[in-house]
């Protein structure tokens, strides 16, 4: 809690600058969809058995649409002015094998969040290797410079409150993109703050007005952004880049859910009639799918 | 001084411990797995690959990968497939003429597009890690990417159709996001937005070609 970039201090620019940081952090933390936990090799399960959905997606709950995409274009358009020249700096500057070293601290630091949230999921076995993770890699692997862990067969994984809400059934709720922030969603959104008053790091480390959370905060920003750059590239080239992002993000997040939950995937049908003839005028569906009604909630 | 062994001692036994509960969380897969298609997963190895090895090929040219990467997409992939999933419900009402020109546009787009992504992760190798029928015909195979510049080798998924040994890909995964998927929804919502125009889709598909070649 002594964390809170909200705290009284005596020394306030440095307060001031943290929190600024912090929200940028915490943008670039779930606007790099492809980039959190780089690292983790653990895939999402993927789909057992199809459950055919027509020809369509249903995609994120997005009622707030009108607020979500000036505040999407606004961030972007700060992503532009500031951390994008400032990543592509470090970039320039830095090898990647140097890159993949602080990555790695980054990381490493964030692994007793994720063991907070592998016990509230009641996943003693994945609490037990991350936090394994944390020791080896903390003292053999030099502060987490080294993951010596996946090594000895410790893979890494993720975990945070979103995950654990997902765990016990919360919906994500609507979508919603925070000014800067990024994308998110209600269950999301609440997950984050608590994933922020929870990291033992964070509370131990003395929040982020301390020299070294401020540092750990600065340096977890731009690596992150880094790591985004190609997913941010990717939305140079969608055709509505706001509705990637949602989709990319959401597609993620419930991945990243049903690695908890265990659950199937539901994939759209491939195999519509209208694929395989085209001149035809068509469309009586597949046997097995349900009608081929209107895409249900497409988008908006 | 007196305290200070026991406590070492503790300190090595709790990290040999930990280890332990990691080390065994690790002996058995966490989802049983239905049945793999070895032909499947055989074809993603082979052409897959190729198209990797061929993009991470310093010694050709930008021109050269562009002419390769344009002649392996067929053999990979099921353009005619996927291009009408990404219309998605606007592949029931497109007139004949504008799934044509979309078609080709989508083409061009796709070719530059997936190309950039590709070479995005700088892999080098590609190892089939295992396979899930979701029914006959339909296949996700697991792979990952490594070699190159990339660090920890990245999880890709390859949904598959086709049988014996007649395979194409119809949508790749990554972290979760399928990018077909992902380029249906832009799709359809640029086409809602445009009032149910697909023609203002597939002007900007040419002109993202045109601004994405020349990158």
């Amino acid at each position: 809690m002594n964390g809170a970039p909200s705290r009284t201090s005596t020394n306030t620019p440095r307060v001031r600058a943290g929190a600024a940081a912090l929200i940028a952090a915490g943008g670039l933390a779930v606007s790099a969809v492809s980039a959190h936990a780089q690292n983790a090799a653990v895939q999402p399960p993927l789909v057992a058995a199809p459950v055919a959905n027509g020809d369509s997606v249903d995609t994120v709950h997005d009622p707030l649409q009108g607020f979500n995409r000036g505040s999407f274009g606004f961030s972007m358009g700060l992503d532009h002015a500031v951390l994008r020249p400032v990543a592509h700096g470090y970039m320039a500057v830095t090898p990647s094998p140097l890159r993949r070293r602080v990555s790695a601290v980054v990381y490493n630091l964030g692994e007793p969040s994720t063991t907070v949230n592998d016990i509230l999921q009641g996943k003693p076995k994945r609490a037990g290797r991350s936090s394994a993770r944390f020791l080896i890699n903390s003292t053999v692997g030099v502060l987490g410079l080294w993951d010596v862990a996946t090594g000895m067969g410790l893979k890494a994984h993720d975990a945070d409150f979103g995950q654990t809400f997902g765990r016990y059934g919360v919906r994500p709720g609507p979508y919603l993109y925070v000014p800067v922030i990024g994308p998110s969603s209600f269950r999301d959104g609440v997950g984050r703050v608590l994933d922020f008053f929870t990291d033992p790091v964070g509370i131990v480390g003395g929040g982020y007005t301390t020299t070294f959370g401020a540092t750990r905060l600065g340096v977890q920003t731009v690596d992150t952004r880094a790591r985004a750059d190609t997913a941010f590239r990717a939305l140079d080239d969608a055709t509505d880049p706001y509705v990637t992002a949602r989709s990319a993000y959401g597609q993620y997040r419930e991945a990243f859910v049903r690695e908890a939950t265990g659950e199937v995937q539901a994939l759209p049908d491939f195999d519509n009639d209208t694929s395989v003839a085209p001149a035809a005028a068509s469309t009586q569906p597949a046997p097995a799918s349900p009608e081929t009604a209107p895409a249900p909630s497409t988008t908006q | 001084m007196i305290d200070a062994r026991p406590t070492r001692r503790f300190a090595q036994l709790a990290l040999v411990a930990l280890v332990g509960v990691g080390a065994l969380s690790q002996a058995h897969p966490a989802f049983a797995q239905a049945a793999r298609d070895p032909q499947a997963e055989q074809f993603v190895q082979t052409r897959a690959q190729r198209v990797i090895t061929v993009l991470a090929d310093k010694n050709q040219s930008v021109a050269q990968k562009k002419a390769t990467f344009h002649q392996a997409i067929d053999e990979l992939a099921d353009v005619p497939k996927v291009t009408n999933f990404v219309l998605g419900k606007y592949a029931r009402s497109i007139t004949p003429d504008q799934r044509q020109r979309f078609a080709a546009a989508f083409r061009v787009y796709a070719e530059s597009v997936y190309q950039n992504r590709i070479n995005d992760y700088h892999g080098e190798v590609l190892k089939v890690t295992g396979s899930t029928v979701r029914k006959p015909g339909d296949v996700i195979v697991n792979t990952t990417i490594s070699g190159g510049q990339v660090g920890q080798p990245l999880p890709l998924a390859w949904r598959v159709m086709g049988g014996g040994t007649s395979w194409k890909v119809v949508d790749v995964q990554f972290k979760g996001v399928w990018l077909a998927i992902t380029q249906q929804q832009d799709f359809v919502s640029t086409i809602d937005n445009a009032g149910g125009n697909i023609d203002v889709l597939i002007g900007q598909l040419q002109r993202d070609a045109q601004r994405s070649a020349s990158r």
